[in-house]
Order: structure tokens, then C-alpha cells, then sequence
């Protein structure tokens, strides 16, 4: 690919070209979440649906069905967790990269050029900066829809029992007085309600803990070898290595027994995807695995 | 640096934040009163309202859980309170604390910052959550769990943590377990108790056994009503009235509905007043075993039971407004919010007050005169 613009060469420095293929892409997924937070209700309707459908389908168990739901979502965003898996690499690799390097030192200054070399090397490399956020974020509504999805579903409040038969009433697929009251325990634990297990007096969030935890092992493993101690992708990740797992530890916590089944089932495929990409890093789980090589 | 790890702590929060408001409202409030207090058992605390003055008298968010960090596992209050002939107030947590308090409503100190009733007595042996107030019977307390059984407490033992001195199981061996979301009933010999597992029973109150079971292939919701015939009468989500004979369990379809009965019927002489979740308002003569007059849909879903008030019954829609019928069916729009809510809730009476509870509203209570005007709100 030709360079455009090339700043060495002592021009003005000139706006980085727009790439229309990449821009298409950030539109289309602009106006997928625009559409589906304009019909948030409907997205939640079909969740319910499918969650419902499921539960009848493994013989009326939620835990199950809510696992079997990760799964079929894993697999319907398989694609776009691969070109997100993609894109970090690539990104990863751009920030060890000797020229990229060398642009931070030389323009460290002046931060109007610096990102317009970074663009330009973007765009060399053919990396979209977006690659890697934009598959998340259109995961995004099928999180939110699951949340209310799953408190409908289980049904464990008169309000809910009410939105769920709403929600399954729209398609009107499922016999809804057939499904109450609904099973909502799973290893014996009430789907529907934040788990806590009593344990020598002290009431603890086993759930909570394996989602934390698995949540950590996750972020860990997924997390690309950093051989540049000042590399910032590595070091937000690192960051994310421990926010997120926390922070999702006192969500589940609060929140229905069924939506840390659902983290966990996420955190262990989204594991499960990456060995099968052959991008484990299992190394990362060792004392002193992240250090640069 | 530095700033970029705040950064992404704070998404995160704003994330957390953005997921935890999604679940939206789950439960609506329960409502009882005196003819001085009204007691709302509104999300995360039961508040105590002076009906003459509509101040706040107190407010009871549970027993104090000593540190939490970011208000994990709060209480939650949606069953309606229950006034003991001792003066207590029963105040179910139903959250999966599973604790049901009695209250002194009097015991409080008006001057502290919030004033807070003192705790008389508490039960958290219960294994499921508290959906449905309550009974009192002579010294007993029967009290349905969604755990499918009914704990039996005797409210003379004089201890502060009560236990119970029977537990009678509604459940079915092999079945789904029975959620007892309804409030019972008795005919002062027996107990009538409603289950979500589309059954209902009936308990020998001297010797707590099971004296008849039935199935009604769908979900009970809703209590028994006490027909002026001595007849009981249920609905179900099997979109169908029921009478049963009170001694031998036996019963017949007496009349469809459009829609799932959610509400307890309610008996007014020989006529009994309910509604469906379709928003179809029914009086049924249970001496000519009939309907009076053509079902009415005013405007949308109907949970609450209906209310008796003089030459009038009142019923609250999901809309918020309250709709006023008389004896021929014709109704009028008796009160309509002028603030956005919904009305799940059955209203209450409380000396010449009609009080109100509302979801998804600023106003949690309102309260209304017998013409319908509006009185005060509350909060204010």
C-alpha cells in the first residue's frame, strides 16, 4: 500500500485517508445498536423466547438452559470475536513494532503528528482501530436484553411472571400456563435470586467468587505476551485483568443467581475459543508469566 | 498513567452501572392501614404514614447488616404489612434473607435522624421468599413461603426469635414446588391455602393436615373468597372462576374468563367483584350463579382486588387510574394520577381515605377522599 501522506517528507500534514470498506463496517454496527436499543423491548422479548424454548427443550432445568443460551450466543458472535481476536494481535504487535516505536519517541511531543502517524500506520497495516471494540460493542444488546431477560424468565415475582407471559405472548410460541410456576433451581440454587451459601455462620457468594475468578483466569489467558514494558494496550489489559473480574464479582453479587451462571459459562468458552485459535497464553497464569521475554 | 486506570475503573462502573439498570422494577408494593397509619412496603423499606397529617412516621429497611460494601444484598419489601391483634406490625423481607420481623409501631424515636420502630420479635427459619402476608388465627400466626410450606408461629411465646411450632407442607411429593403466593383464608375451622404449582389445599386448623388437594391446571395467584353462599371462590391462570365446597374439597368451573385471574375475588353479599390481567372487570351473583352484568374492560390489566366502598367498587388498573362501578356495570373513571405509574396494588381503605400504592412513579402512595380527589401524596 502507498503512503499518501507522508510526513517525513517535511508537507503539511494532511487528514489520513478514510478507508470506506472500515467505515461501512463502523455504520453498519452504529445502526445495528441504534435499531436494537430503539427496540429494546422486542430484543428482550426474543431472548425470553429463546431462553423459554430452551428451558422446555432440556426438560425444564434454567441453569441448563441459560448455559446452553451462552453457548448458542458464543457461537452466533464466533466471527466477530475472531476478528476482534484478530485485530487485538494485530494491534498488539503494531505497539512492539520498531517503527511504531520509534514514532512515539520522535513525536512524543507533539500529539496532533503522532496521531497521524499512528493513523498512517494503521492503515499500512491494514488494522481498523475499531476492529477490536466494535465486535463487543454489538454484543452489547444481547448482555443488556439478558439481564431482564433472565429476572422475566425465572419468574421468581409477581411483576415478572407478568412481563414474562407479555414477553412470550408477543410471539405467542409457548404455552405460558403450562411453564408456571417455572423451575428455577439449579445445583440447588434459586436462579432467580442473588446466591449466597451459609458457610460456618458466614454467608458467602460462592457464584459471585466463581465469576470473579473465572473472569480473572479469562482476561489472564487471553492476554497477548507484551514484550515492550511501556506498551499501553498491554497495560489497559492489565488494568482490565483486574477491574473487570471485580467489578463483576459485586454485580453478581446483587444480582439473579442465573446472570453469574451466565458470566461463568461466557468466561469458560470464550477460554475454550481462544485455545481452539491457538491464542491461550497459559503462561499468563504463572507468577511472573507477563513479564517481557 | 494514572489517569487511564481511572478512566477505566470508572467505565467499568458506568458499565455495571448501565447493566444494573436494566433489570427495571420486579415486584410491586404491598399496602395495608389502620384507620391512623398506612404501612407501604415499597423495594427496600416499609414506610409508616400518619394518615391525618401524611408525615413520615418511621421507616424500616430491616435489621442492620453492619458493613456492606455497595449495598449488596439489600432487604426488599413487597408483601403487604399485617397488623397483629397485639398491636405488632409483620413486615416480610423478600429478599432471599427470607426474615420475617413484628414491629412496635409505636416503640420509635420521631426525633432521631430516621426514625426506625423497634424490633420485637424476628422468624428467618423460612427457605424461600415471603410473597404472601400472612394470617393471624386466635395466638397463631400462619405465614404461606414460597418454600411450599405454611410456618405456623404462636404470637404469645413471648421470643424474640420466633420459631415455628408447626410447619404444615403444601407441596405434592413429585411435584413442582408448590409457591405459596397467596394470602390464606379460613372459615375458622380450616386454612385455604393457594399454590403456584396450580394446586390449592385445604389444613385442619386443630390438627394442621392436609384435608383435600386439588389442581386447577394453572397457577394460583390469588387467595379464596368466602362467598355469601359459604361457597369458596378462586381464579387461576387456567382463565377459570372455581367454587369449592369448603369441607370436602369438591369443585366445579363456574365461569371463564378472558384473562388470567390474578386477584383474589372479593365477596360483597351475594356477589363477588374480580378481575383478569386482560383488563376485564367481573361481578358474579353466587346465589343465581351468574354474572350480572357483561364483563367490563375499562382500560388495561387488572392485578389488584377489587375494593367495596358504599354503593361502589373500585378498581385499580395497571394505567394508574382507579375506575368507580355500580351495581348495573356502568362505571366512570373515579380517579385519574396526575403523575405517571402503574397500580398493581389493591388500594386500601383507612378511615374515610382510600390510599393508593403506585410503581414507577414519583408518588408511592396517594391518598384519596370518597369522591376520588386527591387528598396528599406520598412523598410529598
Amino acid at each position: 500500500m502507498k503512503n499518501p501522506t507522508n510526513p517525513t517528507q517535511g508537507q503539511a500534514p494532511q487528514m489520513p485517508q478514510i478507508n470506506p470498506r472500515e467505515t461501512l463496517k463502523t455504520f453498519a454496527v452504529i445502526a445495528i445498536l441504534v435499531l436494537a436499543f430503539s427496540n429494546f423491548s422486542l430484543v428482550v422479548d426474543l431472548v425470553v423466547n429463546l431462553l423459554i424454548f430452551i428451558y422446555q427443550l432440556v426438560g425444564k432445568n434454567f441453569g441448563i438452559a441459560i448455559i446452553l443460551l451462552t453457548v448458542l450466543i458464543r457461537l452466533a458472535t464466533w466471527p466477530l470475536n475472531a476478528q476482534q481476536m484478530k485485530s487485538s494481535k494485530a494491534m498488539q504487535e503494531l505497539q512492539n513494532d520498531k517503527e511504531w516505536l520509534g514514532i512515539q519517541k520522535k513525536y512524543a511531543k507533539d500529539r496532533e503528528k503522532l496521531a497521524q502517524e499512528q493513523m498512517r500506520l494503521y492503515r499500512e497495516r491494514g488494522i481498523n482501530v475499531f476492529g477490536s471494540c466494535l465486535p463487543t460493542m454489538i454484543q452489547f444488546p444481547i448482555l443488556f436484553a439478558l439481564i431482564p431477560s433472565i429476572t422475566y424468565a425465572i419468574g421468581s415475582y409477581p411483576l415478572s411472571i407478568l412481563k414474562l407471559s407479555k414477553s412470550l405472548e408477543t410471539f405467542g410460541l409457548q404455552d405460558v400456563v403450562s411453564l408456571i410456576p417455572l423451575n428455577s433451581k439449579f445445583l440447588g440454587i434459586d436462579m432467580g435470586l442473588p446466591e449466597k451459601t451459609l458457610i460456618f455462620g458466614f454467608s458467602i457468594p460462592i457464584l459471585a467468587v466463581v465469576v470473579g475468578l473465572t473472569t480473572f483466569i479469562q482476561t489472564k489467558l487471553t492476554m497477548p505476551p507484551s514484550a515492550n514494558p511501556g506498551d499501553q494496550s498491554a497495560a489497559t489489559t492489565k488494568m482490565m485483568s483486574i477491574y473487570m473480574p471485580v467489578m463483576l464479582f459485586f454485580f453478581s453479587v446483587n444480582y439473579a443467581a442465573g446472570l453469574s451462571v451466565y458470566f461463568v459459562a461466557s468466561n469458560v468458552l470464550s477460554i475454550i475459543q481462544y485455545a481452539m485459535m491457538g491464542k491461550v497464553n497459559w503462561r499468563n497464569l504463572l507468577p511472573g508469566g507477563q513479564k517481557p521475554k | 498513567m494514572r489517569k487511564k486506570k481511572l478512566f477505566v475503573a470508572i467505565s467499568l462502573i458506568l458499565l455495571v452501572a448501565a447493566l444494573s439498570g436494566c433489570t427495571g422494577a420486579i415486584a410491586w408494593p404491598g399496602l395495608s392501614a389502620t384507620a391512623e397509619v398506612a404501612y407501604l412496603a415499597h423495594t427496600n423499606a416499609v414506610y409508616a404514614i400518619d394518615i391525618k397529617t401524611h408525615n413520615e412516621l418511621w421507616k424500616f429497611s430491616g435489621a442492620k447488616a453492619g458493613f456492606t460494601l455497595f449495598n449488596t444484598n439489600p432487604s426488599m419489601f413487597i408483601a403487604a404489612p399485617v397488623t397483629t391483634s397485639d398491636g405488632l406490625v409483620v413486615i416480610l423481607d423478600s429478599s432471599n434473607k427470607h426474615v420475617m420481623y413484628a414491629v412496635d409501631p409505636k416503640d420509635f424515636n420521631p426525633n432521631d435522624n430516621n426514625p426506625a420502630p423497634k424490633i420485637v420479635w424476628e422468624f428467618s427459619n423460612a427457605k424461600g421468599l415471603w410473597i404472601a402476608p400472612p394470617l393471624e388465627v386466635g395466638n397463631l400466626l400462619f405465614a404461606p413461603n414460597s418454600d411450599g410450606n405454611v410456618y405456623v408461629l404462636d404470637l404469645t411465646d413471648g421470643k424474640s426469635g420466633k420459631q415455628a411450632v408447626e410447619v404444615i407442607a403444601v407441596s405434592q411429593p413429585g411435584g413442582d414446588e408448590a409457591r405459596l403466593w397467596g394470602q390464606p383464608v379460613t372459615d375458622g375451622e380450616r386454612l385455604f391455602v393457594t399454590a403456584l404449582d396450580k394446586t390449592v389445599t385445604a389444613i385442619d386448623l386443630a390438627t394442621y393436615k392436609v384435608l383435600w388437594h386439588a389442581d386447577l391446571g394453572g397457577a394460583v395467584p390469588g387467595g379464596f373468597a368466602l362467598g355469601g353462599d359459604g361457597m369458596l371462590y378462586v381464579g387461576s391462570l387456567a382463565k377459570q372462576l372455581e367454587r369449592f365446597d369448603p369441607a370436602t374439597g369438591e369443585h366445579t368451573p363456574v365461569l371463564d374468563t378472558n384473562g388470567w385471574i390474578w386477584g383474589t375475588p372479593v365477596a360483597d353479599g351475594d356477589n363477588l367483584y374480580f378481575a383478569d390481567v386482560d383488563g376485564y372487570f367481573y361481578s358474579y351473583n353466587t346465589a343465581e350463579q351468574k354474572l350480572n352484568w357483561e364483563p367490563v374492560q375499562p382500560d388495561s390489566s387488572i392485578t389488584a382486588n377489587p375494593l367495596v366502598l358504599g354503593d361502589k367498587v373500585l378498581v385499580a388498573t395497571e394505567s394508574g387510574k382507579v375506575f368507580a362501578f355500580d351495581s348495573t356495570g356502568n362505571f366512570d373513571v373515579w380517579y385519574t394520577p396526575d403523575q405517571e405509574g402503574k397500580a398493581y396494588t389493591t388500594p386500601v381503605i383507612a378511615g374515610d381515605t382510600v390510599l393508593v400504592a403506585y410503581l414507577e412513579s414519583d408518588y408511592y402512595l396517594v391518598a384519596l377522599d370518597q369522591d376520588g380527589d386527591k387528598k396528599w401524596n406520598f412523598p410529598e
